[in-house]
């Protein structure tokens, strides 16, 4: 709320009232139910799983499922050698310490810089390494949020992004996501990594963010 | 017996009187019994959609005289003419005054051609001949004004002889759009352009079009290219027996 | 025309045809392979949702927009309160010159002295012409979305909403970077748009703020939801310190609800993706210094002319407009003339009913008559707005006056209208035209056609001929009858001693004259 009169916000909102007959104060209806649309009805979390991946892959990310804790380092390790990473920096989320993901870069040779350095030094990192907070299968969409443990720039100045979804994080649809965030500050969908096709409507994938996602799903017991 | 007053319309009198003997030869031979209401000009449609309100009302006016006076289903060989009157009508006239109610009473009973033949005669087969090759133009009026998709194929369909061929961009306008082609001739040109190369691309020997405005437009684009294929209205192939052109 | 970015001061009146006549032979070829393409992807994803889904969530999406432009004092002010709450900066602006202002003192506000910008796509920064205001105020401001960048670089305006530079060529586009940035550029896609990359990395790096707009506004959260796929909108809204986002007041939508309707119509509607690469949501600054993120947010909200737009009933829908730009992609008007014809910021169906309404008739009265009005549009709008309706209510105006000039529709088609409309009300009048036309035609009749006519019926036979004047069905009509048939023959004297009646006195009128 203002305490100094703002003349151009009196102004404008007069003009609103004044051209919706409204008085001030007035009431307001609730969004009319046909507005609403139902929420989707989900499957089984293997069948989801499935359909989040394949969305992803036909938008051009590389996708995978771990079924066993076992896997994890050998993924990483044909990962490293795949996108040649050099530096990496993660989340640091209790599901990404879980599953020591920055000991298994480490491991590798990988210099891990902190996800709190500054954007330069983050700019310089090969792989940025995030977990999830929600999927959404029917398109293919990730939802991360922004929390002191989950820096934004992680998922978006290195040159690969690497997600990690558990089968937990899956939600039938968007209407769903928003259950979890609504009073969040900062959260953004993904769906497959960045693209343009603003010169002469070629598809290039990877403009200004990650030139590569790779999703993994651990559906670790 | 189903009656039907003639609703000639501007571009019907002066540009195609076969389409309105065939529209009558159809209507008889359907058992429809034809009456064409004298002093009928013109219904306003280009005044109003140039913006010119106030002087719609005069053509408006002599409309509802000739027509309010008559009974039965008032049937139009154009979807715009049609659409007009009956959406824009009783908007013209203020609620409770006598033109108001006319205006509501024969929007409820003006019909274009096909919807005519669609909708209350619910006929598909009206026993016509017409051994050509055909394809089909969705007049805007004919196709988003009136919601008719399918209905001018189904008919075109059950002509004897007759092989419908797909048009490319069939639903794409063809560049009439009233005033706008000579208020923006270029525009309206390269449109219509399109048209007619979609056309000729088809392999048709004839193209339909259920628009007096849009066929004097593609009829007219196809002369100027020296194009054999020809623009006939609806009504005209369903009018057809004994394969005659 | 004109080819600098648009500004709403340097506004002349927008003349459709001449924009027409200059436009470049490659501009439709281009413009029609951005929307075929659009139209095709499109139609996969809503072909998946169902035609009868579709139908259910474009009521839907009309419905609750609707609903807040028609409640919209309510829903600014609770949108305002929840950015306060959230730490942001709100802002009003009641024109496009109050908007820039408002920029330029948070730029240079308390201890900032912001030298460069970096900047989102967005169209009402296009509409305040705020790049050129902040160059000149010495203020670097670069746009970082990859087609904006190309068109900023090129130094003119957008050709489509979506895809901005899709009439260049990839040489085209190598030749300015060449020029531009001085480096060596191959006219390879992929590798344009990696210098590009390298380029603007560096911009983000070192900006001191970040200029974005906004696809909605949530009343409920005060939040930013911003729509896009290059990566380009996270930077410019998370890096720079200071993040300015410029919204005209209709963006704003109840609450977060809204968006599973509005998310699922907008992206499939623009580009026939199910969801962007990124849908940001954005509420205030950065909540900790433990974040990353903009340590101080502000939102400017812009009039600019939508409170005289929601004055008309009918007209206001305009404002329902969630900007997917499908309207451009089915336009036959649009697909032949390209972006630049429509003069300034919006182009297309809504660029021909929001310009004028936005301008006032006076400077864009041409524009709603840039349409055959086959309502293609309408049928695909993702929010259902009644776009022909529209423009014939604007055509209307330009006849009338509007609120905010007068009339501006040319003398001489006034008095043909009303010679017009007298005619059309007198029967007998109108049946002699009909007739006395049969007969002027004949000098210029040839084989069923009229090929040549004198202004202003050339502009149609520029391009095709007229079908001959043949008004014959009345009289075959009474000639059914025998009181016809005499009625019919009575007529035929009548008309014959009218017609020798005026030969002899065009005749005699021209001795006169002859002999004087």
């Amino acid at each position: 709320m203002t305490t100094t009169p703002n003349p151009a916000r009196e102004e404008i909102l007069g003009k609103v009232r004044m051209a919706l007959l409204r008085r001030i104060d007035a009431p307001v209806p609730p969004v009319p139910s046909s507005t609403r649309v139902p929420s989707r009805i989900p499957g089984a979390a293997g069948v989801e799983i499935e359909l989040l991946l394949n969305e992803i892959r036909k938008l051009g990310g590389h996708t995978r499922r771990i079924a066993q804790r076992d896997e994890i380092a050998g993924a990483v390790a044909e990962l490293v050698r795949a996108e040649e990473i050099n530096k990496a920096t993660t989340w640091e989320t209790a599901e990404l310490a879980e599953l020591g993901m920055a000991d298994i870069l480490r491991g590798l040779g990988v210099e891990l810089v902190s996800p709190h350095a500054g954007p330069r030094r983050l700019a310089e990192c090969d792989l940025g390494v995030t977990s999830v907070d929600a999927a959404l299968p029917e398109t293919g969409t990730l939802l991360l949020r922004s929390t002191p443990e989950r820096p934004r720039l992680v998922s978006l100045l290195p040159r690969v992004h690497l997600a990690l979804v558990r089968p937990s994080a899956l939600r039938a649809d968007l209407g769903q996501a928003f259950a979890d965030v609504r009073n969040d500050g900062y959260f953004v969908f993904v769906t497959g990594p960045s693209r343009t096709a603003d010169i002469e409507l070629t598809v290039t994938i990877g403009v200004h963010g990650p030139k590569a996602l790779h999703v993994w799903s651990t559906e670790l017991s | 017996m189903t009656q039907a007053q003639l609703f000639v319309t501007c571009l019907g009198e002066n540009f195609f009187t076969p389409v309105l003997k065939d529209m009558v030869r159809l209507l008889e031979r359907l058992g429809v019994q034809c009456e064409l209401p004298e002093g009928q000009t013109c219904c306003g449609q280009p005044l109003y959609n140039s913006g010119f309100i106030s002087q719609t009302m005069e053509p408006a006016r002599q409309w509802l005289r000739v027509f309010g006076r008559t009974q039965g289903y008032i049937v139009a060989p154009s979807g715009s003419c049609a659409d007009f009157v009956r959406h824009r009508y009783p908007e013209l006239f203020p609620e409770g005054t006598r033109e108001h109610a006319q205006a509501v009473e024969t929007a409820a009973r003006t019909y274009e051609l096909t919807e005519f033949l669609a909708r209350v005669l619910k006929v598909q087969d009206v026993g016509a001949t017409f051994p050509r090759k055909v394809t089909y133009h969705a007049a805007c009026h004919i196709l988003r004004g009136l919601g008719l998709r399918q209905e001018p194929k189904q008919l075109l369909q059950a002509v004897r002889g007759l092989e419908l061929i797909p048009l490319p961009e069939e639903e794409t306008c063809c560049g009439f759009g009233g005033i706008f082609s000579v208020v923006y001739p270029e525009v309206s040109r390269a449109i219509m352009e399109n048209k007619v190369r979609n056309i000729q691309a088809s392999g048709a020997q004839v193209v339909v079009v259920s628009e007096p405005g849009c066929l004097m437009n593609i009829a007219g684009g196809l002369a100027q290219v020296g194009s054999p294929v020809r623009a006939m209205h609806l009504i005209q192939i369903l009018a057809s027996g004994g394969g005659a052109d | 025309m004109s080819e600098t970015r648009f500004s709403s001061r340097e506004i002349v009146r927008i003349d459709f045809r001449s924009n027409v006549q200059h436009v470049p032979p490659h501009m439709p070829p281009s413009v029609q392979k951005a929307t075929t393409k659009f139209l095709g992807t499109r139609a996969s994803v809503v072909d998946l949702v169902g035609d009868e889904q579709w139908q259910t969530l474009r009521q839907a999406g009309h419905d609750l927009r609707l609903h807040t432009i028609t409640h919209l004092d309510y829903y600014l002010e609770m949108l305002e309160e929840n950015v306060t709450k959230a730490g942001g900066h709100v802002h009003w602006a009641r024109d496009a010159e109050e908007a820039r202002r408002i920029v330029l003192e948070i730029a240079r506000g308390g201890s900032r002295n912001v030298k460069r910008a970096v900047k989102a796509k967005s169209m009402a920064t296009e509409e305040i012409g705020l790049n050129h205001f902040l160059i000149d105020a010495g203020i670097q401001t670069l746009e970082t979305d990859l087609g904006e960048f190309i068109i900023q670089l090129a130094g003119v305006g957008p050709s489509h909403i979506i895809v901005p530079a899709v009439h260049l060529t990839k040489e085209g586009i190598a030749a300015l970077f060449r020029e531009k940035l001085g480096v060596d550029a191959p006219t390879d896609p992929i590798q344009l748009a990696a210098i590009a990359r390298a380029k603007l990395r560096e911009e983000f790096l070192a900006a001191d703020m970040g200029i974005s707009g906004a696809n909605f506004l949530v009343a409920e959260t005060g939040t930013l939801v911003i729509v896009s796929n290059e990566g380009n909108g996270r930077m410019c809204t998370t890096l720079p310190p200071l993040h300015v986002a410029v919204v005209g007041i209709d963006k704003v939508v109840p609450d977060m609800e809204s968006l599973n309707v509005l998310l699922k119509l907008l992206p499939r509607s623009a580009t026939g993706q199910k969801m962007s690469a990124y849908t940001s949501f954005i509420t205030g600054p950065r909540r900790t210094d433990a974040e990353n993120g903009p340590q101080e947010f502000h939102l400017i909200l812009l009039d600019n002319g939508r409170t005289r737009i929601l004055q008309d009933e009918i007209a206001r829908e305009t404002l329902l407009c969630i900007r997917c730009g499908v309207c451009l992609n089915v336009c036959p008007v649009y697909n032949n003339v390209g972006g630049h014809a429509y003069g300034w910021a919006y182009s297309g169906p809504i660029g021909a009913i929001l310009v004028p309404q936005l301008l006032g008739t006076e400077v864009a009265g041409d524009l709603p008559f840039a349409s055959s009005l086959c309502g293609a549009c309408a049928e695909y709008c993702p929010v259902k707005i009644p776009i022909p309706e529209i423009l014939l209510r604007l055509r209307h105006r330009v006849v009338e006056g509007d609120p905010v000039g007068g009339p501006s529709a040319s003398p001489l088609l006034r008095v043909a209208a009303e010679v017009g409309g007298r005619t059309l009300g007198q029967p007998w009048l109108y049946e002699l035209g009909t007739q006395l036309l049969k007969v002027i035609q004949i000098p210029l009749r040839k084989d069923g056609w009229l090929p040549n006519l004198p202004p202003p019926l050339n502009r149609w036979t520029m391009s095709r001929p007229m079908p001959a004047f043949g008004a014959d069905f009345r009289d075959w009509w009474r000639d059914r009858t025998p009181e016809g048939r005499q009625h019919n023959v009575a007529r035929k004297i009548g008309l014959g001693a009218l017609v020798v009646g005026l030969i002899t006195l065009a005749a005699w009128l021209l001795a006169r004259k002859k002999s004087r």
